[in-house]
């Protein structure tokens, strides 16, 4: 998609219709394979091909691993997913009310000195077209990401 | 679906057959990292993975499995990995992971 034609359709997307998705998933790692099966059949709705719905899987679930993970700790609290369809892509927002934390701490992954954690976001930012992370200390993270229906967008 | 982990010890080749069926998330990620500790303990030997039944696997389990390839290359062992799929392998590619461990067929 060039840049007038992506211009033109955000243009028009103003009155085209968004579907809205919302989800309240609890604080616990078993429900992590629900979302990965919700965010298939979406987008499986939608007409992504079985590698884009695979990306979907990871990234929601690196998504939802870092709020259980850097949320509140509490597993009787619960963290929110929106989904947003639209014809020609699909965005994600996943939101939890834990601690935040610094965004410039994010960094690639250093093959000569790995880490067990700190791949989640870097394979977010790999799998999906669009990646924007807004996380302040004390506030809570939120992760929105898009990806496209066609190939033209990358 | 959740993991299951068959295991045994290969005496003639000197290392360990794990085979991976289902998925590895954080729900499933601590038993795939007791497991692996439970087999260095009882023999610090390289650990070859059929994933040719790994549906899934995320940074939590790559997680575990950099943590245990870093005990094991402190004895020049090394975490072989077989019958990857396609996905999973996409996953080793963008991580480079794929030059870390040993990846075959």
């Amino acid at each position: 998609m060039n840049t007038m034609n992506k211009i033109a359709k955000e243009y028009t997307n103003m009155s085209i219709k968004k579907d809205h998705i919302k989800l309240s998933i609890p604080n616990r790692p078993e429900y992590v394979s629900v979302i990965r099966l919700t965010v298939a059949a979406i987008a499986n709705r939608m007409g992504f091909d079985i590698e884009k719905i695979e990306d979907f899987k990871v990234a929601i679930a690196e998504a939802c691993t870092n709020a259980i993970t850097h949320g509140k700790h509490l597993k009787d609290d619960n963290f929110n997913i929106e989904f947003i369809v639209e014809d020609e892509k699909l965005t994600i927002y996943v939101q939890d009310n834990g601690k935040g934390y610094s965004a410039e701490k994010l960094e690639s992954p250093d093959l000569n000195n790995l880490r067990e954690g700190g791949l989640g976001v870097f394979i977010i930012k790999s799998l999906m077209d669009e990646v924007d992370i807004v996380s302040e200390l004390g506030r809570g993270t939120t992760i929105k990401m898009s990806k496209y229906l066609g190939d033209d967008f990358q | 679906m959740s993991l299951s982990i068959v295991k045994n010890f290969d005496f003639e080749k000197g290392l360990w057959n794990i085979q991976l069926n289902g998925e590895v998330d954080v729900y499933t990620a601590g038993q795939l990292k007791e497991t692996f500790i439970s087999l260095l303990e009882e023999k610090k030997e390289s650990i070859k993975i059929d994933a040719s039944e790994l549906e899934y696997i995320d940074s939590t389990g790559l997680g575990v499995l950099i943590g245990i390839l870093k005990r094991l290359k402190q004895d020049n062992k090394n975490i072989i990995i077989i019958n990857i799929k396609p996905s999973i392998k996409k996953l080793l590619n963008i991580t480079g992971l794929d030059k870390i461990f040993v990846i075959e067929g």
